[in-house]
């Protein structure tokens, strides 16, 4: 094949080319424009200006070319279009140095086209803007036939191949119309039809295919028509406006177009698939006036262009935007789905060894219409990408409102079911650390506090081998004990004396509670006392409640579970609760070996006071700085992609520990987590997160761009200026009805009567009276 | 054992080239070579289409969800040199804006976090990135990178706005983080700052060896550290990390795969990297504790099975 041999070449023209025409052989080519008129030779490696064709002295209008034609047939003979209405006949072969040949005057205004008859050489069609056609018989030097279609102008007109239709040509104007002719039929068009939305600019028979007819215009659509029916069968929209289109020889659904404006490259189309260009040239600096393939040749694409410069473009060369796309989409959900969309559906043969098998590499052109993708959503199976620990722990995480090691607990747990053991185990080391061991207070942890508070502990003895045996059980030695120890005192103090508030009434029921909670409740929460004991002697805060007997039993660590785990888990953890559950326990507690050992300890709370005092004195440790542990924990999580963690941590654990982390740090933390929580949709949780963040810029989010807006009881206008005086009543509204004055700050409102006031003055008020201030008889209630 | 997989009928015409979710992850916008974009809801495993946003000239390449503060707005940029961005209003969309400032096709679309405002990124193949922003008083306005990429951008990403080593202003107050990354046809992963409302190269990460076809800065929740994965022809992903130190990134090649890497995707809290290659696969990838990178998964959808590849591959 020829174009084997060729390559890739340019020439500049030096002048603006408005149209390209190569002859029979494709050996020539010619370009020409309005200050150019020039023949090339088309030679291997480069091209080779033969012939100047604009000399002479008189350069008038009839050189300034708009189109141009070569004669299929006498290799000498070229025809071409002038603004000002002329069409040129030019014989290479004068001897003379003007070539012109003979100049028809008879269009009054610019003509577009000119084409010859592919077989009847001597037939020159013209199409002009004055909106006629004429049929010139060069050799007579006269026009045959004139076709008129009034008063619109002809842009292009176009032979049928003849040996496919030997007197059909095909016209297009300006209004947009397609006109089918029969040369010899100059009174009738024999179909018309409307193609465009604006002028059609160019028209293309294919090469094989008589009904098949392509147009493109203005509106930027390139059409395929069957020209029979008069039916579009394929469109292609492009970027711009088109100016010239080309079927590709030889090949059954290919397009060649360039553009009237801002696109210069040349696109070669696959009809089937209209959004992608197949091919692209992309030589040209400026927009590409005029296309021509070489006859016969697939390969091989001659172009010229407003930046004067003709191409041959071969097509091994073109750039192929199919292959430079993206065929793949890919993004992930919040909730951990992912989304994907790829052009391969299903690879039954894919397995994870191999690519799949073809028989056939399919070619590049059946590539390039397996153009379907695919769109799916799956979301991975195991928990790494899936998001739901962080709802649940974000909705189920408490941060305030509760002792701090009920929180702590209460979050460990949260940790525990979702079966996230690590950050338990946080949780928990954060009990261990902050509720035995209060860096605030300077008496730190402590042991069974429910010993000394209401059951009092037996004999110091008693007391020691059990803490010790505990400590030991929790490897935690002796530091704990001598912590531990101090805090008796105090503690025994406080709540003891809360407990006997409550206890006074109920001291009965109380000491079964009591027994029960010491040590003993059923034989098999025996086994949990240790854990119980080894928990409250890790964990007790200052308010000691006796509900931490409870937490150890969802430890894991327990030897075995307790029947009646998940009955003493929903126990609620008020006090009463407790007493009421008692009687059952401590029923219980009888049977158990426990009971021995509690029984004495209730006994004896007085002596075993002093003594234990006088212990941790002897052995006092120096107080551990454990915070900077915490904040790496703390650290360690968020380095985790756990934020949520460290956010909540940071809250529960507030003044404890926030003057040791770096603000930007925990400002960090803290943003991050809103953020994620706003991700799903958890806005109250982040509320309540931005109202228990201390760091200005977090804790001022939910009061940014927060309008109330008020208006006016009276008129129901809405109050612009302040929220006491009404501009369309003109009056002061909503005053005080004790003071009668206009109220500027907080108004105090009841809801059952809607009178109010001031709140100092509604305060003072409803002290001495119930009834409502303003006489209505209400009796105001204020929540 | 094997996921829910949904197939989802977007009856696009044409290849489909982006496939994204919003913020809360309910709603999912496809673009394809028909020059569609399509929006979809995702609630509850269904999958409804309730938009057709028609507009572009060409082929569409990505789209973008801006954050929900802004309303439902959709960025998309294609072969036709436009960049387009929509909103919804009452359930119909319509173009708010049409950016067509860029000489070549526009690949890459990405709207910066929620702190700077409503901003966009645009990687183009003329090699230059504009970063266009809504004044706030309905009008927009655009900076451009020129020169970015030689031969073309392919893709932009920007950084968290909260960021560890982020600088302060007078009061004390943490600015937000105002830069972003792209990767291009020069192999290059360039990393931008903005500097007295210019932007200016910041960094250049070299280390592929064919056009850089994603780039993706991970999610800093809250994170000492920034990183940023990049995918390529060359069919490696490279992992570039910082370590909050000055201009200090070092690359781990996280995988050579056997095919192209298209795309990149990270999960929400920045543990897990999604990347989309040539074999229409999708593989996970999670960084182990001795900071090696370590496949969790590979997902054949054709089959809809996971087989657990276990290799982990230091560079």
């Amino acid at each position: 094949m020829s174009s084997s041999c060729s390559k890739t070449m340019s020439c500049n023209t030096e002048g603006q080319v408005n149209s390209i025409a190569i002859n029979r052989d494709s050996t020539l080519i010619v370009a020409a424009g309005r200050s150019v008129f020039k023949i090339f030779s088309v030679d291997e490696e480069r091209f080779i200006e033969r012939l100047n064709l604009r000399v002479g002295k008189n350069l008038n209008l009839s050189y300034s070319t708009l189109d141009i034609a070569w004669n299929h047939f006498e290799d000498n003979i070229l025809a071409s279009a002038a603004t000002n209405g002329a069409v040129v006949i030019w014989d290479i072969n004068r001897h003379q140095r003007n070539k012109q040949e003979f100049v028809f005057q008879e269009h009054k205004r610019t003509v577009n086209r000119v084409t010859f008859h592919e077989k009847e050489h001597n037939m020159l069609l013209s199409g002009s803007q004055d909106g006629s056609m004429k049929l010139f018989d060069i050799r007579k030097k006269e026009v045959g036939v004139e076709f008129c279609i009034g008063s619109t102008s002809v842009r292009d007109v176009q032979f049928c191949p003849c040996q496919l239709s030997y007197f059909t040509f095909a016209s297009a104007d300006e209004s947009g119309n397609v006109l089918i002719w029969d040369m010899r039929r100059p009174d009738r068009v024999e179909k018309q039809f409307t193609a465009h939305n604006g002028p059609v600019f160019t028209i293309d028979w294919h090469p094989e295919d008589r009904t098949r007819l392509a147009t493109a215009g203005r509106d930027k659509m390139i059409k395929v028509w069957d020209s029979a029916k008069c039916k579009l069968t394929h469109f292609i929209q492009t970027i711009a406006s088109v100016s010239k289109i080309r079927w590709r020889p030889m090949r059954e659904f290919y397009i060649a177009s360039c553009s009237l404006l801002v696109d210069s490259s040349i696109n070669v189309w696959d009809i089937r698939r209209p959004f992608i260009p197949f091919a692209t040239f992309e030589n040209h600096k400026d927009v590409t006036t005029s296309i021509v393939w070489k006859n016969d040749d697939p390969h091989i694409l001659y172009s010229g262009s407003k930046d004067c410069f003709i191409y041959q473009h071969l097509f091994k060369d073109a750039k192929r935007p199919a292959d430079l796309l993206v065929p793949a989409g890919l993004d992930i959900s919040t909730q951990g789905i992912i989304s994907h969309a790829c052009t391969d559906k299903n690879e039954k043969t894919q397995t994870s060894s191999g690519r799949p098998f073809f028989k056939k590499n399919p070619g590049r052109s059946e590539k390039f219409l397996e153009a379907t993708s695919y769109l799916m959503t799956f979301c991975h199976p195991e928990e790494s990408l899936s998001m739901d620990w962080f709802v649940i722990s974000a909705q189920r995480y408490l941060l305030t409102g509760r002792p701090l090691e009920d929180l702590l607990d209460h979050n460990a747990n949260v940790a525990h079911e979702l079966g996230r053991h690590q950050v338990a185990q946080t949780w928990e080391m954060l009990k261990t650390l902050y509720c035995t061991n209060l860096p605030s207070t300077v008496v730190t942890g402590h042991p069974n506090l429910h010993q000394q508070r209401t059951i009092s502990v037996s004999s110091d003895k008693m007391d020691t081998t059990l803490v010790k045996e505990k400590s030991d059980k929790v490897g935690k030695g002796a530091r704990h004990k001598s912590k531990a120890d101090p805090e008796d005192k105090t503690l025994d103090v406080t709540s003891g004396g809360s407990d006997e508030e409550i206890s006074d009434k109920e001291m009965n029921e109380r000491n079964l509670s009591n027994i029960a909670r010491g040590q003993i409740n059923p034989p098999t929460d025996w086994d949990i006392y240790y854990g119980g004991g080894e928990n409250s002697f890790l964990d007790f805060n200052s308010l000691a409640d006796m509900e931490n007997n409870k937490q150890p039993l969802t430890l894991p660590t327990e030897a075995f579970h307790p029947r009646h785990e998940i009955a003493s888990q929903t126990r609620s953890l008020e006090h009463f609760q407790y007493v009421t559950e008692s009687p059952a326990s401590g029923n219980e507690g009888e049977t158990s070996t426990g009971t021995g050992n509690t029984n004495p300890y209730a006994s004896d709370k007085e002596t075993s006071f002093p003594i234990l005092t006088a212990d941790p004195l002897a052995l006092q440790f120096p107080e551990w700085n454990f915070k900077n542990i915490v904040i790496d924990m703390m650290k360690y999580h968020a380095r985790e992609f756990d934020v949520q963690t460290s956010a909540c941590m940071l809250i529960v654990l507030g003044n404890r520990i926030k003057s040791e982390i770096d603000h930007q740090v925990q400002e960090n933390w803290l943003l991050s987590y809103i953020d994620l929580l706003g991700r799903f949709k958890l806005w109250s949780i982040a509320n309540e997160v931005i109202k228990l963040s201390y760091p200005s810029p977090v804790s001022h989010l939910n009061q940014q761009s927060t309008t109330v807006h008020v208006t006016c009881n009276k008129c129901n206008r809405q109050l612009q200026r302040s929220g006491w005086s009404c501009d369309r009543c003109k009056s002061v509204i909503n005053i005080c009805s004790i003071c009668h004055q206009p109220v500027k700050g907080l108004y105090v409102w009841c809801q059952g009567c809607s009178h109010g006031g001031h709140m100092d003055h509604i305060q003072d008020w409803l002290s001495l009276d119930p009834q409502c201030p303003a006489g209505c008889g209400h009796f105001c209630e204020y929540t | 054992m094997v996921s829910v997989i949904n197939s989802i009928d977007t009856a696009h015409e044409d290849m489909i080239h982006d496939a994204q979710l919003d913020y809360y992850g309910t709603k999912l916008a496809t673009c394809s070579s028909d020059r569609l974009i399509k929006v979809f809801d995702v609630k509850g495993g269904q999958q409804t289409l309730v938009a057709n946003l028609a507009g572009h000239e060409g082929p569409v390449w990505q789209v973008a969800w801006a954050h929900p503060m802004f309303g439902n707005i959709i960025a998309s940029c294609g072969y036709d040199r436009k960049v387009i961005i929509w909103k919804e209003t009452n359930g119909t969309w319509d173009k708010l804006y049409v950016y067509s400032n860029h000489d070549s096709s526009v690949n890459s679309v990405a709207f910066a976090p929620h702190e700077l405002g409503l901003v966009l990124a645009c990687g183009s193949s003329d090699g230059s990135i504009s970063i266009v922003f809504s004044t706030g008083d309905g009008s927009w306005d655009a900076k451009k990178i020129n020169g970015a990429h030689s031969i073309g951008c392919n893709a932009v990403s920007w950084a968290p706005a909260v960021a560890p080593n982020a600088l302060l202003d007078q009061s004390g107050k943490q600015q937000p983080v105002k830069k972003l990354v792209s990767g291009g046809c020069d192999n290059l992963v360039k990393i931008w700052r903005e500097e007295d409302s210019q932007w200016v190269e910041d960094q250049k990460l070299e280390g592929h060896s064919d056009w850089v076809r994603d780039v993706s800065w991970a999610p800093s929740i809250g994170l000492p550290k920034s990183i940023i994965a990049s995918c390529s022809q060359d069919c490696r992903v490279i992992i570039w990390t910082n370590d909050g130190t000055f201009n200090n990134w070092t690359s781990k090649v996280l995988h050579k795969f056997n095919d192209v890497v298209w795309h990149l995707s990270w999960s929400i809290t920045g543990n897990i990297l999604a990347v989309s290659g040539g074999d229409n696969k999708v593989s996970l990838w999670k960084e182990n504790l001795e900071g090696q990178w370590v496949c969790i998964s590979d997902v054949n959808k054709g089959q809809g099975q996971i087989t657990d590849g276990q290799s982990a591959i230091s560079s």
